[in-house]
């Protein structure tokens, strides 16, 4: 009972650890909700739980319980990666900034370099383009 | 020719590139052309040798990627307000005479976009075997998830519009960025044409390129991408 009580605990955070991840990664708010209410199914009808473990070849129904919490963790770590990835996201996105304001004030300092005329611009290629379009 | 083009830009992405930045830099104003470089949050002297050179140097305050060095490129050259841009690599590869071909393919009415290509006619003859392999898968891939049909998909060398310009948005900040270019530019529905470019490749420019593990961090985070908003 001591354990079910703290694993029904334990899945319960899962639960709104998942709610809280469906608004900036939908697809792990949503397997981690289905593998915590799975969980917590099975932690209650640990018969159902032995019983599919049997079925699926797994033998008891704690192991598959055990499996099932793998599975969440490997999804919170996938989530964690992703958020990583959109914290890099905003500080590239800050760094980008901050170096063009440098560039402005820098020409504003020393006024804009000298143009030269494109001397390039009036030859003919070579070899001429050729035009390709995106397949509708 | 109708020379509607009046402010051509060349943005260089740069990390870590002394050895050839100054030549490459110069080759460029030789031409004749404004040249901004992305000092990418390099170790060595490469901001101040492309400034020596005759480039405007913006410095990312650290290491953010290729992709990002040339979005920031990019937005410097449309405050300058380019209506041409070209990117360019930094490692020596590309010829300065390439970028002409390019901006006479953008000068075309309804064309926004012009790719360099290693692969049509006229172009690079000497591409490693490796290399060679490395692309082609890179080009199926592209080819697949895009519909484009495009001959080269991992070539720096391109021009743009202002306006395909104000159509990227680059969010891939590494390598996977030139895919990311070929989508959007299938998104948004602009017309592009491939021009054939002439590639050098040197000792340098070879271990400066990319590897097959590169290919799959390229599509991990591609796959990524599509997992977050």
């Amino acid at each position: 009972m001591i354990a079910q009580l703290l694993l029904t605990a334990l899945l319960t955070l899962v639960l709104v650890y998942a709610w809280s991840a469906h608004r900036t990664v939908p697809i792990i708010g949503l397997l981690a909700s289905g593998a915590a209410l799975a969980g917590l199914y099975f932690v209650w009808v640990q018969e159902h739980a032995t019983a599919l473990a049997a079925l699926v070849g797994i033998g008891r129904g704690s192991d598959l319980i055990v499996y099932i919490w793998v599975v969440i963790s490997l999804l919170i770590m996938l989530n964690l990666h992703l958020k990583l990835r959109l914290q890099l996201d905003m500080i590239t996105r800050l760094a980008r900034a901050v170096a063009l304001d440098r560039a402005k004030e820098s020409r504003r300092e020393t006024g804009p370099p000298r143009k030269r005329r494109p001397v390039m611009l009036g030859r003919k290629p070579e070899v001429p383009p050729i035009e390709l379009q995106a397949k509708k | 020719m109708t020379g509607r083009i009046r402010n051509p830009w060349v943005v260089v992405a740069a990390y870590n590139e002394a050895p050839m930045v100054g030549s490459v830099v110069s080759g460029i104003r030789r031409a004749g052309y404004a040249v901004v470089v992305v000092d990418d949050g390099s170790d060595d002297r490469t901001g101040d040798l492309a400034l020596l050179a005759g480039a405007v140097v913006v410095r990312h305050p650290i290491n953010l990627g290729q992709g990002a060095a040339l979005q920031t490129g990019i937005d410097y050259a449309l405050e300058q307000r380019a209506d041409a841009l070209v990117t360019f690599d930094a490692d020596g590869q590309h010829s300065p005479a390439a970028i002409a071909a390019l901006l006479a393919a953008i000068e075309q009415p309804g064309i926004d976009f012009a790719l360099g290509s290693r692969f049509l006619t006229g172009a690079t003859a000497n591409l490693p075997m490796s290399r060679r392999i490395l692309l082609s898968a890179a080009l199926w891939f592209t080819r697949a998830s895009t519909g484009l049909p495009v001959t080269d998909t991992h070539n720096g060398l391109r021009a743009m519009t202002a306006r395909g310009a104000r159509a990227i948005s680059l969010r891939q900040y590494r390598m996977a960025h030139a895919s990311e270019i070929l989508h959007q530019i299938a998104q948004s529905r602009l017309r592009f044409v491939e021009v054939p470019v002439n590639i050098e490749y040197s000792v340098y420019s070879l271990g400066k390129g990319q590897r097959i593990t590169d290919a799959l961090t390229i599509l991990i985070d591609l796959f990524a991408r599509r997992l977050y908003r």
